[in-house]
């Protein structure tokens, strides 16, 4: 519940404020933007069954969007760049599948 | 050894996509035990969490869409700006000429007659005065576009027939040859020709003195007409025209008139040029 709430504070202070990203950290937000909805559904998924622990959520987001940038930074500096951020997006996102499918077994029973 | 490696990496990839939970939680659960008892810090950590991550999706929902429509943007103004000047422009020559008419009127009053006379001749080869006779109409027009249905190729690339095939090159080719066939005076699209005219090629549209123009090109020009009909009919450049209009589909017609308008242009005042001392007025 608070959570929720938290998290629509968060997106309403982002539209507010409508902060510009500096162009250093512009190849970065597609990875952050796909390791928050990675820990969103992992939380989600953990908290349905009943072993979500709050310590582990907020580190494994930051540690996700850390570890993500940072390999995605090593790969600019040797030329696989672009390649190593779509292998972030790739495994990032088939976690988010399966925390989506995991809920949605939870949620529906089906 | 080999197959031995090749499994594991298989199964680390079936793991990766049959095993999607973060072992974090399963560990974490296994650590506190049967009993979870809560912490004082768990519930700031989750709503910083939250905040953290709303904050991350909200800006990167802000980055996308306020660099898309950025060049959207800039085009648009570009455009407002382009028709702003251009009317703006359009009025000052307006102004212009009707100053123009204004001062023909009050030199009319102020000039001996011999003189007016021959200040009158002199604006007219320059194109400074509207000119009436009879004469010349050429018309030339690209080929008519194909229907966009028809269009085939990579996005971005321009076909062919997307060229122009009419380039300021064949005005000025037809223009000339109306010159050589004795045209006293000539107007492209309604931009009247004057001893410092230009035709020049911009992008896709001919500019006559600046002024862009498209197809189709109307090209007047005042003079004898039956001797511009006879000599241009017999002329290379009508020739060619005719040969391009079966070959690549071009329109090309010229018709003789017994009256034609001409408009003038604001007149151009040479700055550098001045009249050269004559012997007899030394």
């Amino acid at each position: 519940m608070i959570a929720g709430l938290a998290l629509i504070v968060g997106v309403l202070v982002g539209l507010v404020l409508r902060p510009t990203v500096p162009h250093v950290l512009e190849p970065y937000l597609p990875i952050a933007v796909v390791a928050a909805l990675d820990a969103v559904f992992g939380g989600i998924r953990a908290r349905l069954d009943g072993i979500f622990d709050a310590k582990v959520f907020v580190v494994s987001f930051v540690s996700n969007v850390v570890v993500a940038a940072l390999i995605v930074f090593l790969g600019d500096k040797l030329g696989v760049g672009g390649q190593l951020s779509t292998a972030v997006v790739v495994v990032l996102g088939i976690r988010i599948f399966g925390n989506a499918a995991a809920i949605r077994r939870h949620v529906f029973r089906a | 050894m080999t197959s031995r490696r090749s499994s594991s990496a298989t199964e680390q990839l079936i793991d990766l996509v049959t095993n999607t939970a973060d072992p974090g939680y399963a560990a974490a659960a296994a650590r506190r035990g049967a009993s979870p008892k809560r912490r004082r810090i768990d519930q700031p950590a989750v709503v910083l969490g939250c905040l953290l991550i709303g904050f991350t999706l909200a800006v990167a929902y802000v980055h996308t869409h306020r660099s898309a429509p950025e060049a959207a943007k800039v085009h648009n103004s570009l455009v407002v700006r382009v028709k702003a000047v251009q009317a703006t422009g359009d009025a000052l020559e307006a102004k212009a000429q009707q100053l123009d008419r204004e001062i023909a009127k009050l030199r009319q009053r102020a000039l001996p007659r011999t003189s007016l006379g021959a200040l009158q001749g002199a604006q007219l080869q320059a194109g400074a005065t509207p000119a009436v006779g009879q004469g010349l109409v050429v018309q030339l027009a690209n080929p008519p576009q194909p229907t966009a249905a028809a269009s085939s190729g990579r996005p971005g690339s321009t076909p062919v027939y997307g060229a122009q095939l009419l380039t300021d090159r064949d005005v000025r080719s037809v223009v000339n040859e109306l010159w050589h066939d004795g045209a006293e005076a000539i107007a492209v699209n309604g931009v009247r020709l004057t001893p410092t005219s230009a035709i020049r090629f911009a992008g896709q549209a001919v500019l006559v003195d600046f002024a862009p123009i498209t197809s189709p090109y109307t090209i007047d020009a005042i003079g004898d007409s039956d001797v511009l009909v006879t000599s241009f009919a017999d002329s290379d450049v009508a020739g060619r025209y005719h040969t391009l209009t079966s070959v690549e589909g071009i329109s090309f017609s010229w018709t003789q008139e017994q009256k034609l308008h001409l408009p003038a242009t604001a007149a151009v005042t040479p700055r550098y040029a001045s009249p050269a001392p004559t012997r007899s007025s030394r």
